[in-house]
């Protein structure tokens, strides 16, 4: 028996001992084909999917492998059946190809036509399938490609592609690297994704997704197309990129709402791409239009309905998805993984903490009780305003208030769902409020202002849940939120990860209401960041006011 | 000439050969018989003659063939001529096991020997009738020739179109006596042609020695390494299933045994196939760990709660003692007819399951180290047991055995593991409990509410642990998550918010992260803030002050009241009870309705019958040799009386000319022998009305309890009823 730092369960997890000498190198063996679910402080936890395990056979590493590093950092002796699966499901991969033929345009290939005969008896396949041209071989309608690829996946007999993908329009592109060096992970990031040639990357908020970005665009060298979230991030990104590439600024177009420039690296915002005009997507023609040799997604966790679907038919383009917080309540991370492609890379956030390249953060959940007259109201209120009531009862703004008055120093964020309530504090602390309304030079001017410290503190409206760059807050206050979302909690408490100068810890608190459903949601919204390994310190109201904090 | 019966064969064994023949065929001495000649027929009984035959292996088989071609008596040349020199060896084994004996003039076969083996024992046909000159077969036409060649290997018997109208080929052979007709459209070769047309052997392919096993050869540390980790699941699995019919306990079908819907959610919680579900249930039950109750539920038993505090090794031994030696097959689960074969039903029993487990493990560990294909150890296990009397099933035992083995960890990576050889040679120690993963007294708790206890817990901190968390995986470790409702659970098991923190402190390695902290508190500070309860009977009054001098009257003194607000008093007497007592003290109550105040403490569910395991048949336990030897000297002693008595009956018929009169045994062994020698002898029989008479008869064949002779009396043959003979003599 070895006293290896992994454990193999029984349904397929695989729990690693980080406290333990070889966990770094056992980390790096079985990033390749497990996918980390969990990673709180002392032991992190993986997953056996067959989505994993078909990645690793299509970046070629085969059944042995993966079973002899199970077998060589396991703690205890790995169930047998584990091994059997592993083996078995790693051999369903290859097993049907899609190729381009020279005659017959895109193909399925099989080596078994047993397989091929069931796949194409799936009523979800048939209909995406042209003429069969031998018993081994059938056509395919090109534009079903990512249909196709995605129904097979769910039958459980991947197709392991080789119609490869599209070069798209050359267009030299370079990382310029002065004053400032790629990150080894953001390095690794890149290549991942351009070995796999389509996928999600993950990163933690301000671990320099756009970095990324851009490392792939150097190495496809080609027209790109960005898609963000809005128009503030597309003008980061094109700073961003100004800055780090060898792209001047004819080279770069913006698509929004106000510009419609097309360039070899065009950056469009999800809003104008979804804009309907007389009832048809008119902007959506961007895609195709254009050769566009990489497509890449930022924030893809918000990727809106309409372009899942326009993605599933450009599935001959390279594209790369970047996110933090790949959770999605409404669980469409299954799709993201087969449209976009599965997830490339992939590190705990305290991994990257603990190299520098994000703050320290202390997250601390301030209780307040609700006074007699609320509880009151609370109690009688219908449900579906419940949580509105307890999530801006004035209570909290004392606390904000007393918070804001301790942290006088310090760029401090208050973050809010509900504009009343913000306009409330906003007055209450006699500083700027930026919400959906707020004109974008308005928001430039004030974001400006605060970089500079000229003004240090900011009440925000959820507008500022992504993409927004603020060097220098080092503490939020988060007052409300969208009920009990988990990556909206993650991006909040993203704002304030950038490293600071002096390499202090942020803070991030989370007011809530005691007794009430307010409670129930943070403690949901607060799950992602605590699998993270960001563990919530409680603390009464009564003790931020005793300045025990 | 008086040929020596087999009783007086065994009459003449000495008590060493007594009691081999007793090791090898215990069924011979259970129950214990009277005396010699009681075990003499049961010696020759069809089922014990096959039972023994059934014991061959194929070599030895075919030696017993050979002897049933020759004419008795015989001498081991004419058998070695029609075998192979080392049949020489096979003989001893043959005598010993009484399907053959010595009597003076040579080697003989008991009496039913022939019937067992079937009428043509190796292909071969009836001896013929006359002298046949074979040498003549030479000379026969081409057309005879193919006959020969046809009937040459078996079987011997062919069929024509018109015996009294043949081909010319046949013709030739039935003129020659080269075939004899058996009926209007068959012919038979017989048995000396057959030999003749074989080369004076009997058999085409001999096989004296069994097949090589072959195998991939396994690195010993990689068979223990898996052989331990399949141990551990093995026992895991059993806990597992038990503690989840525990909660949800499956009812049991009518015909007996578990659904097949049933199975398959318990698969799907282990995580296993429904074979392996199946093969788990079996086993849990021949340990008496679940048992179907009164109720048709089928529930654990007190017995899994003792199982569980022993030691693995412990329990493990016993699982597999069990196994090993029932006559229960899960194998079969799922199949049938109609599929319909249900776990820890009635129809698993199979004779052969447990001398097959038995071989299988036998075969593995004569060649250690070795993973084995199947085609050649099915191959190897038909010659050692050829299984003639149901031989379908044999290879699906094989199989199920090689992958039940392997599930228990007999064997890991299909060879066998040290824990499997340590379990054959029946060692004191096995080695599971040192080299399975030792077990933790201590848990890791993280910010994210989860608890891992990285490796097998201690079952007190587990059992505690189980009741304030909820398990997200299994296996080496277990992952446990705390919830609202997990801690609620822990609460209503009569916990309390401290009691649970302090147990959290001490056991976790890790500091109790805030979060955790505050999530006890909130759900203990809400829990138990509304009472409920049971009572009978309640007494309220909205003026206290009454309720005060209820309460402090003598007069109510029998009544046991309690106060629980002070307008509220509860009484577990009835509510008329109370009502009549008030009244009787002077009270004026009105009748209302009913409530009081307990914690429902932890209740585990379990079956109120005893465990009742399933009863194992087929299979007769080895004897020791204790109870060898006193099954002889019970025998001697009985053979002793029988003589005695038979002697003084004689004397007594004699006397007085009356009826014959043996003993049921007497009578079939004197029959025995007056067929072989055929001669006349009489009985006494009793008629209808039951009046015995005196019979002259030739006794001609017994079949199925009763004697086919020819009475003197009616000329006629006739059938007689053994149990109605009284007596017989020799006349």
């Amino acid at each position: 028996m070895t006293e290896g730092p992994l454990i193999v369960q029984s349904d397929k997890t695989l729990l690693l001992d980080i406290d333990h000498p070889l966990s770094t190198e056992c980390r790096r063996a079985i990033a390749p084909f497990a996918e980390l679910e969990r990673s709180p402080e002392h032991i992190h936890t993986y997953r056996l999917t067959s989505l994993g395990l078909w990645n690793a056979r299509a970046a070629g590493h085969d059944a042995e492998q993966v079973i002899d590093t199970l077998l060589q950092y396991s703690r205890y002796a790995v169930p047998h059946s584990i091994l059997i699966d592993v083996a078995e499901t790693m051999s369903r991969y290859g097993r049907l190809r899609l190729e381009a033929n020279p005659i017959h345009g895109l193909v399925l290939i099989t080596t078994d036509t047993a397989v091929l005969e069931e796949v194409i008896r799936s009523k979800k396949i048939a209909p995406l399938l042209g003429p069969r041209i031998d018993p081994e071989t059938i056509a395919v309608h090109p534009s079903q490609r990512g249909h196709i690829k995605q129904s097979l996946l769910r039958l459980g007999w991947p197709a392991e592609d080789f119609a490869g993908y599209v070069d798209g329009q050359h267009h030299e592109i370079d990382l310029v690297q002065d004053g400032w060096k790629i990150r080894q992970y953001q390095e690794l990031a890149a290549e991942g994704f351009w070995h796999g040639g389509s996928g999600v990357v993950v990163l933690p908020c301000g671990a320099g997704k756009t970095i990324v970005g851009a490392a792939a665009m150097a190495h496809a060298k080609a027209t790109t197309l960005i898609l963000v979230t809005n128009t503030i991030a597309a003008r980061q990104w094109r700073e961003e990129l100004l800055q780090r590439t060898t792209l001047n600024e004819d080279e770069i177009g913006e698509y929004s709402g106000s510009k419609k420039e097309i360039r070899p690296v065009t950056i469009a915002t999800y809003q104008v791409m979804t804009k309907k005009k007389n009832g048809v997507y008119s902007h959506l023609d961007l895609f195709d239009t254009h050769d566009w040799g990489l497509i890449i997604y930022d924030e893809v966790h918000l990727l809106p309905a309409p372009i899942f679907r326009f993605t599933a038919d450009i599935q001959s383009r390279r594209r790369l998805g970047l996110t933090a917080t790949l959770v999605r309540e409404d669980g469409l991370e299954g799709e993201v993984f087969s449209l976009i492609g599965p997830k490339r890379f992939d590190v705990p956030w305290k991994e990257i903490e603990a190299q520098g390249y994000i703050a320290p953060a202390e997250c601390i959940e301030v209780r307040v009780t609700l006074t007699e007259a609320e509880r009151l109201a609370y109690a009688t209120a219908e449900p579906e305003n419940r949580y509105r009531l307890c999530a801006t009862t004035r209570t909290k703004r004392n606390v904000v208030e007393e918070l804001a008055k301790r942290h006088a120093d310090d760029q401090l964020l208050v973050i809010g769902q509900y504009i009343d309530q913000l306009d409330e504090l906003s007055e209450v602390l006699g500083v700027p409020l930026i919400k959906g309304d707020t004109p974008i030079k308005e928001r430039e001017r004030l974001f400006g202002l605060f970089r500079t410290g000229e003004i240090k503190c900011l009440v925000v409206s959820k507008v500022a849940n992504f993409s927004i760059d603020l060097p220098d807050a080092t503490v939020a206050i988060q007052v409300s939120g969208a009920f009990g979302s988990r990556q909206e909690e993650a991006q909040r408490l993203g704002r304030i990860l950038r490293p600071k100068a002096d390499g202090r810890t942020a803070r991030f608190y989370s007011v809530v209401s005691r007794d009430t459903i307010d409670q129930d949601f943070a403690q949901n919204r607060q799950r992602f960041l605590a699998e993270q390994g960001y563990s919530y310190k409680i603390i009464d109201a009564d003790d931020v006011f005793q300045g025990k904090i | 000439m008086e040929t020596r019966s087999f009783t007086d064969y065994l009459r003449g064994l000495d008590d060493d050969a007594l009691i081999s023949l007793f090791a090898a065929r215990p069924d011979l001495v259970s129950p214990v018989p009277p005396d010699l000649a009681s075990l003499a027929v049961r010696a020759c009984s069809a089922p014990s003659l096959a039972r023994a035959v059934d014991s061959l292996n194929e070599w030895q088989f075919e030696v017993l063939e050979a002897c049933s071609a020759v004419n008795e008596p015989m001498n081991e040349k004419e058998i070695v001529a029609l075998t192979d020199l080392s049949a020489k060896f096979v003989i001893p084994h043959l005598l010993e096991l009484a399907l053959l004996y010595r009597s003076d003039d040579g080697l003989r076969l008991p009496n039913s020997l022939r019937e067992v083996l079937g009428n043509e024992p190796a292909g071969l046909g009836p001896a013929s009738m006359v002298k046949l000159s074979t040498k003549k077969i030479t000379e026969a036409p081409e057309s005879a020739q193919k006959v020969l060649e046809r009937l040459t290997w078996g079987p011997p018997r062919g069929s024509v179109g018109d015996i009294r109208n043949p081909g010319p080929g046949i013709a030739w052979l039935l003129k020659e006596n080269f075939l004899v007709p058996l009926d209007q459209r068959t012919v038979v070769l017989p048995r000396e042609v057959g030999i003749h047309l074989r080369g004076g052997k009997i058999h085409k392919n001999p096989q004296p020695n069994p097949p090589i096993v072959s195998g991939k050869v396994v690195d010993a540390a990689a068979i223990n390494r898996a052989a331990i980790a399949n141990v551990a699941t093995v026992l895991r699995w059993c806990e597992e299933i038990l503690n989840f019919w525990s909660e949800e306990p499956p009812s049991a079908l009518r015909a007996g045994g578990i659904g097949v819907r049933d199975l398959k959610t318990a698969a799907e919680h282990l995580g296993v196939d429904e074979n392996c579900a199946a093969f788990i249930s079996e086993l849990v039950y021949l340990g008496g760990l679940v048992v179907i109750d009164a109720d048709d539920r089928v529930l654990p038993t007190h017995a899994f709660d003792l199982w569980l505090t022993q030691t693995p090794e412990l329990r493990w031994r016993t699982l597999v003692a069990l196994w090993l030696v029932t006559s229960r097959v899960s194998g079969l689960v799922g199949r049938g007819d109609s599929k319909h074969i249900a776990a820890l039903g009635p129809e698993l029993d199979r004779v052969n399951a447990s001398s097959t487990r038995r071989l299988t493990l036998e075969i593995l560990s004569s060649h250690p180290g070795i993973s084995l294909e199947l085609e050649s150890t099915l191959a190897h296990m038909k010659w050692r047991s050829p299984s003639r009397r149901n031989p379908g099933i044999q290879s699906d035992l094989t199989q199920w055995t090689l992958r039940e083995a392997e599930w228990l960890g007999i064997t890991g990576q299909g060879a066998l593991s040290k824990y499997g050889a340590a379990f054959i040679q029946e060692q004191e120690e096995l080695g599971i409990n040192q080299d399975l993963p030792r077990t933790v007294d201590h848990i890791l708790i993280q910010s994210d509410n989860t608890a891992i206890a990285p490796g097998p817990l201690e079952i007190d901190v587990a059992r505690i642990l189980d009741s304030i968390a909820d398990i997200e995986s299994r296996g080496g470790a277990t992952v446990y998550r705390f919830s609202e409702a997990s801690i609620r659970r822990g609460l209503d098991h009569g916990k309390t918010g401290e009691e649970i923190k302090e147990f959290l402190r001490k056991t976790s390695k890790t500091p109790m992260p805030q979060p955790l902290e505050y999530l006890i508190a909130d759900v203990s500070k809400r829990h138990g803030r509304l009472r409920v309860g049971n009572t009978n009977a309640y007494i309220r009054c909205e003026d206290p002050s009454l309720i005060a001098q209820i309460l402090s009257d003598k007069k109510l003194e029998g009544l046991p009241l309690r106060r629980i607000a002070p307008e509220v008093l509860i009484c577990e007497l009835d509510a008329n009870e109370v009502m009549v007592t008030l009244r009787a003290a002077g009270y004026m109550p009105a009748a209302e309705s009913i409530s009081g105040v307990i914690l429902t403490g932890v209740r585990l569910n379990r079956a109120k019958s005893r465990p009742r395991p399933p009863r194992i048949i087929g299979e007769l336990e080895s004897p020791t040799p204790e109870t060898l030897s006193a099954a002889l000297r019970s025998i001697r002693a009985g053979e002793k009386s029988s003589h005695k008595q038979s002697s003084l009956r004689a004397l007594s018929s004699n006397a007085f000319g009356s009826l014959p009169r043996t003993t049921a045994n007497e009578t079939l062994e004197i029959l025995n022998k007056f067929i072989k020698e055929q001669r006349t002898l009489s009985i006494g029989y009793a008629d209808n009305n039951g009046s015995a008479t005196h019979r002259i008869i030739d006794p001609l064949s017994i079949a199925a309890g009763s004697l086919i002779a020819r009475d003197h009396g009616t000329g006629e043959v006739q059938t007689f009823r053994i149990p109605r003979i009284t007596g017989v003599a020799p006349l």
